[in-house]
């Protein structure tokens, strides 16, 4: 843990405010899809250094030959094929990992105090110690991204290398990524870097090009470029992903009514027995009373 | 390379063709990244598939594999014809002016040249392929305004007329406006102020024309006044990280090390020899740097045969080995890789050592290369795990040609070899750079690195001749094994070595009373090499690597003052830590660069400043030297006297086995005229009517040839061979993915999961509908997972280009159906 | 069957298994209140750590869950013809606010005045006991559908999410409502109602009891007719 340099800014099931009181820059990773070969470097360097064991895979028909992510593989390049409208072919290939929302919808979901964490740099992370293996994050990711793992029956996804970040070094796969598709840096400084190319890719003709950062959950710490903005299904990511509504009902409005219903119940009956007591049956009242007279 | 990785990053546009770079080689392709990212560079990418590079391109056109020429023949033809070439550079540094000898011709209808000989079906006289030489000077007459019908220029408008886009749509299978389209943006940098470049690799090397191919390229880049230009040149990406320190250092059977032409057998004295291979200058004031053939070759024999070379014995000439003379006369035995095989298969080899070599696998046609080994006394094998080659004999290799593991007689040897993190030494990469790497663990068990397996073969041999004589025991009881550590000799002695050193007192050449190197100290530069005995040098092109200086390749100094990725104290970049070759061309006439932000080399009134120049360092443009400094000429060749056996000129020749006649000669020669195929039961070729099919095979970035089958990591990536399938061929033969489909070709076949795709798209060649399917290497039998035997080279065929001797592993025929 | 011996002047009122499955029911209930109040909000994270910890909690909790649904279950093979709501019922829920008030002997005057004069006679169960047994029954159902949801989420194919999050939004509704009946049924059958308790411990009530609470219950057990009344 990295608990020394890198304060909790939220906290999963926490009834009182989490402690992060310093201020720290907000880190990102940017994936610019225009610029990925799909080599894959990302996922093994991801692997090996979160000593992660290789899976076993089948060729499944696509250069992609792992079907999703899993408890212990975090980090896929999807292969999409897309055709435009004018015929014109393209392979879309984009890094699938966790997302890093600043509003994450698993946090929000969790039961488990501590289970899963956002530090003060916009990094969330999963603490496996903490988690009780109840999968909501899964209902409550917009991404897809938690994974529960059959063995020990906790959730595992990207940590953005929260080991090698809170020490200063960029995450795994960034260090991998040998076209510079992937960087690292501060959200800031990556989201004016991500504009300027989306403005070089409107200029070679791909006029829906755009930064993918939605503010449905406001905002990720993975922002992704790409050439066809407008269509971020092609790349297998939700139009407008948000958490969603019915989490937020449950783990909002529902909660204070549920609560105050609870103790409104035990207060009511408390009550009610004050003003009421209990049930007199009149035979045996009159059978006591014949008791008592006896 | 001409140029270097880094300096990918400085185009503005990037053909990438006949190689992959973003799948083969992803962490140079990087600079072409940079280069699209920071100057909005084009990638225009030309393939049989729409692949990983093509993923990133700007325009992506699909060809037939194997009609590249035709292609580049069309870019060709719309940069003379739409007047896209630089003509200044044309005129200053080709031979587009020089005039062509009176009697060459080339025939449209039969496709072939002047000097063929019907009947024996072959050229026998190449002497029309020259210039047109002044017989009093000896030097080639030029027309300057190049409107001389004899000139190379014009001729070489007239030869690349017939490349129409509509002739290229009919062999390449693409649509005319791709071409156009392609054409527009590649001919772009024909302006001197843009500039661009070519990365290209197996998918040129791998033809029956595949020199010419890159002739072809060559031509273009000079056309557009590319070559010698930071962010230009043509670059080969190399398919290992070593091969170019391997074929740096002799790799090759036709030369030694240093690119230094082999001794042949009829040279009975070392002036035959140099007689045979030194130039003469063909046009005033030009360097011909080559007539410094004797200080290398010298230098080399002294780096072998120690103080056994001698004046008195034309230092060592007749110990070095022979290349033996050929049946024909006038001709040489090929020791290339698929004559080695035959010549084994033909009984005339008795054993083998394979180091980090796997030919069952990576040879073409494996069956043939099974049958071959099975012919040798004794097979050594040096790896790092047991190889199909290794184990050829077993019954899980053997049952591809039926025989049975009893009747192999060839004993095998596996030595367990030290694998390239377990050793130090120094790698050479495409760009020529040789950088030193350390050794990073332990050799496990017995395994050793394969300088000691070498030296203790060698030393054991030895000691066998001195003992019991044979046959010429000379050159191996001659050569200079002089190692600290005989046995084990230390990786940075031989650097050393190869740098080579001064034996005696080396004398400067002007003034001969100063020392210019004292005996013992490393050389410097080329010309501190000797034809005197005075100086050793292993390979005079990597003289400059470990100077009194030091070992040179070690350097690690990130800075670039120079703003265009020269980082030139990086490593050490041969030919003397020049990281742009033919950098003369950067400049114009009066030595200005032609592009003031792109200055490699520019004259400062007294010297050339920048890059080392590939020049004479202090010799003013005005003196007109000759930017080609390697050439006689001076400059570089469109037009190739001789050199090439099938032409001066790239013709588009069909592949050995083709879909249809080639459409520019459909009543003359289809396929390369001096290709011509072995004569063994293993050597058929199939017909289109049988075989309807192009197949082209490849890497992935996942593999690394057939080793990474044996990581689990590499395996999870892509556990299985597969054959990529247009749709539409899936949907006529009711094929869906994942199915598994039987690949056959004359020489046998093979069997995989369909990768049914739309990457791969039907193409209509000479007016007939043609599918193309490919394949992956890297799987075979042994390693991690379940192989069973998928050896794509099981339907290669073994034709070979008959300048280079590279297989046509690319564009062959085959049939499919389900399995 | 051989008739189960009860004291003078009570009658049985629930049998052995009756009692076992409530028992089941309500003690497997308690423990997915108590590990669901754990998991429904961090201030009783408390009583997660007193039962072993969050994933034991956790792990054991679907379990009990099945036990639960199957008390409940068999309860509705059991009860069902005793559970079905009669006209006698629609009557009776008229004069419910008495009842809430203990009202029954002196009829409140608005409701006499509505020509009221006593209580309809209830039959085994009473009609928020039927509530009760519905409440129960059919949250049961949906806390078990939306529970074997959530306990094999990470088997959910991503194009059903919407499953999982409409079981995530039920299970705690239907855990919400569960809670509101148990409360109300906890505080009836112990404070409100003597006799409950014990009958539900013992099996017997008094007839006297069984007259005033289930007079149509109790003439049917004891074969007295109406006319006898």
């Amino acid at each position: 843990m990295a608990g020394k340099v890198l304060e909790i800014r939220a906290m999963s099931a926490s009834s009182t405010p989490a402690p992060g009181i310093r201020s720290a820059p907000v880190v990102a990773k940017l994936i610019d899809t225009s610029a990925c070969i799909g080599c894959k470097a990302c996922e093994v360097a991801c692997q090996e250094w979160n000593d992660l064991p290789p899976e076993t895979t089948v060729q499944i028909g696509t250069y992609q030959t792992m079907p999703d992510t899993t408890p212990s593989f975090w980090n896929l390049i999807k292969f999409n094929e897309h055709e435009t409208d004018d015929g014109a072919f393209h392979w879309l290939l984009r890094k699938d990992q966790c997302m890093h929302c600043a509003d994450p919808g698993c946090l929000k979901a969790c039961p488990a105090p501590g289970a899963i964490v956002q530090y003060n740099n916009g990094i969330v992370d999963f603490q496996q110690d903490n988690c009780i293996g109840c999968g909501y994050c899964i209902a409550g990711c917009p991404f897809n991204v938690p994974k529960m793992s059959r063995q020990t029956k906790k959730v595992y996804k990207c940590t953005l290398c929260v080991d090698r970040v809170s020490v200063g070094l960029e995450p795994a796969c960034i260090k991998a990524c040998p076209t510079n598709c992937l960087t690292f840096g501060t959200k800031e400084v990556l989201l004016q870097k991500a504009k300027s190319r989306v403005a070089q890719l409107q200029t070679a003709g791909f006029l829906d090009a755009a930064v993918y950062d939605p503010p449905g959950v406001s905002g990720t710490g993975v922002v992704s470029i790409l050439a066809f903005g407008k269509n971020p299904e092609a790349y297998g990511l939700p139009k407008d992903p948000s958490v969603s509504f019915a989490v937020e009902i449950w783990k909002g409005p529902l909660k204070w009514i549920g609560n105050i219903a609870i103790v409104g119940g035990i207060i009511g009956t408390f009550v009610h027995y004050l003003r009421f007591g209990p049930k007199h049956v009149p035979e045996d009242d009159k059978a006591k009373q014949a008791d008592a007279g006896r | 390379m001409t140029n270097g990785w880094t300096d990918i990053a400085n185009a503005d546009v990037v053909l990438a063709m006949g190689g992959n770079p973003a799948e083969n080689h992803p962490v140079g392709f990087r600079f072409a990244m940079e280069a699209k990212r920071n100057r909005n560079a084009k990638l225009v990418v030309v393939d049989p598939r729409y692949q990983r590079t093509a993923a990133v391109s700007d325009k992506f056109v699909q060809i037939r594999a194997g009609s590249d020429v035709a292609f580049l023949g069309g870019l060709i033809n719309y940069a003379l014809t739409h007047n896209r070439i630089q003509e200044d550079y044309v005129k200053l540094y080709t031979n587009a002016t020089f005039l062509v000898k009176e009697g060459y011709a080339f025939d449209e209808t039969t496709g072939l040249f002047s000097g063929w000989d019907k009947d024996k079906k072959a050229y026998t006289d190449k002497s029309t392929w020259a210039y047109d030489i002044d017989p009093k000077t000896g030097f080639a007459n030029v027309d300057e305004t190049m409107q001389d019908p004899r000139c190379v220029f014009q001729l070489m408008k007239k030869f690349y007329a017939r490349y129409t886009p509509a002739m290229v749509s009919s062999i390449c299978g693409c649509s005319p406006q791709d071409l156009e389209k392609a054409a527009e943006i590649v001919t772009s940098t024909y302006l001197p102020n843009k500039v661009g470049t070519i990365m290209y690799a197996l998918g040129w090397t791998h033809h029956s024309f595949s020199v010419q191919l890159i002739h072809a390229a060559a031509m273009l880049q000079l056309l557009l006044g590319n070559i010698g230009m930071p962010g230009g040149g043509l670059n080969a990406l190399r398919g290992h990280s070593n091969i170019q320190g391997g074929t740096d250092c002799g790799m090759a059977y036709h030369n030694i090390c240093g690119y230094i032409a082999i001794q042949k057998a009829d040279q009975a004295k070392f002036e035959d020899y140099l007689n045979a291979v030194r130039p003469k200058p063909l046009r005033p004031g030009v360097m011909n740097f080559m007539a410094n053939y004797d200080r290398f070759v010298v230098s080399q024999y002294k780096a072998y045969y120690g103080k056994n070379a001698t004046q008195e014995n034309d230092f060592g000439f007749n110990l070095h080995p022979k290349l033996p003379v050929g049946a024909a006369p006038g001709t040489y035995q090929n020791w290339s890789w698929a004559y080695m095989f035959d010549h084994m298969y033909e009984g005339q080899m008795d054993g083998l050592f394979s180091f980090g070599m796997n030919p069952v696998c990576n040879g073409p046609h494996s069956r043939k290369a099974i049958a071959a080994l099975s012919k040798l006394k004794w097979l050594v094998v040096a790896e790092n795990f047991e190889t199909e080659t290794a184990a050829f004999w077993s019954e899980r290799v053997l049952w591809l040609n039926g025989g049975k593991p009893e009747d192999v007689k060839t004993e095998v040897f596996l030595l367990p070899a030290a694998n390239f993190a377990e050793k130090d030494g120094s790698f050479t990469n495409s760009a020529r750079w040789i950088a030193w790497k350390y050794k990073a663990l332990d050799p496990p068990g017995d395994a050793k690195p394969d300088q000691e397996i070498i030296a203790r073969i060698f030393l054991k041999v030895r000691e066998l001749y001195q003992k019991e004589g044979g046959k010429y025991p000379d050159p191996v009881l001659a050569l200079n094994w002089w190692y600290t550590s005989p046995n084990k000799p230390a990786l940075e002695e031989v650097a050393k070595e190869i740098n080579g050193w001064a034996i005696t007192d080396v004398m400067d050449e002007k003034d001969p009373k100063v020392v210019a190197v004292k005996a013992g100290d490393q050389l410097g530069k080329f010309l501190d090499a000797r034809a005197d005995g005075s100086t050793l040098s292993g390979n005079w092109l990597y003289i400059g690597s470990y100077t009194q200086a030091g070992n040179l390749t070690q350097r690690r100094n990130g800075a670039d003052p120079s703003g265009l990725g020269r980082y030139s104290e990086w490593a050490f970049n041969w030919p003397a830590n020049r990281r742009v070759m033919y950098n003369r061309c950067s400049a114009d006439a009066t030595g200005q660069p032609w592009d003031p932000t792109r200055a490699d080399i520019k004259w400062n009134g007294n010297k050339w400043i920048g890059d080392v120049p590939d020049y004479k360092p202090d010799s003013p443009p005005e003196a007109g030297m000759g930017a080609f400094i390697m050439n006689p000429e001076g400059v570089a060749r469109l037009f190739v006297p001789g050199q090439f056996v099938e032409g001066p000129w790239t013709e588009h020749y069909e592949p050995m086995e083709s879909p249809v006649q080639n459409p520019l000669h459909p009543d003359g020669q289809s396929s390369n005229p001096a290709a011509k195929p072995f004569k063994t039961q293993w050597d058929k070729l199939g017909k289109p009517d049988e075989y309807p099919i192009v197949a082209t095979t490849y890497r992935l970035t996942e593999h690394f040839h057939y080793w990474t089958k044996n990581n689990p990591y590499n395996l999870q990536e892509q556990p299985e061979f597969f054959v990529e399938i247009p749709e539409e061929l899936a949907a006529e033969k009711g094929i869906k993915s994942t199915q598994y489909v039987r690949v056959t070709s004359a020489r046998g076949s093979i069997v995989g999961k369909a990768m049914v795709t739309r990457r791969i798209k039907p193409m209509t060649i000479a007016g007939k509908k043609v599918y193309q399917i490919g394949m992956p290497i890297h799987w075979g039998f042994f390693g991690a997972g379940d192989q069973e035997g998928s050896i794509a080279n099981l339907v290669t065929h073994s034709v070979v280009d008959p300048n280079s001797f590279a297989p046509e592993y690319k564009g062959f025929l085959v049939k499919l159906e389900k399995a | 069957m051989k008739p189960v011996k009860v004291a003078q002047g009570n009658v049985l009122r629930y049998n052995f298994t009756e009692r076992l499955v409530h028992w089941t029911a309500a003690l497997s209930y308690i423990y997915l209140l108590l590990s669901g109040l754990a998991f429904w909000t961090p201030w009783m994270w408390w009583v997660a750590m007193m039962l072993g910890g969050g994933p034991v909690s956790r792990a054991v909790h679907p379990w009990m869950g099945l036990i639960f649904t199957a008390a409940v279950v068999y309860m509705y093979r059991m009860w069902l013809p005793d559970m079905r709501i009669t006209p006698t019922d629609l009557e009776w829920r008229k004069t419910i606010r008495a009842y809430v008030r203990n009202e029954e002997e002196e009829m409140h005057p608005l409701q006499a005045a509505r020509g009221f004069d006593r209580f309809a006679p209830v039959d085994r169960f009473n009609l928020g006991q039927k509530y009760l047994f519905w409440l129960m029954f059919w949250a049961g159902l949906t806390l078990l559908a939306t529970g074997l949801v959530l306990w094999f989420s990470d088997y959910l194919p991503w194009s059903l999410r919407w499953l999982r999050l409409l079981s995530a939004f039920l299970h705690p509704v239907a855990f919400l409502f569960t809670v509101g009946g148990f409360i109300i049924h906890v505080y009836m059958g112990t404070a409100v109602v003597r006799g409950g308790f014990s009958s539900v411990i013992r099996g017997e009530v008094s007839e006297s009891w069984a007259r005033y609470h289930h007079r149509l219950w109790l003439d049917r057990v004891t074969g007295a007719s109406a006319a006898k009344k």
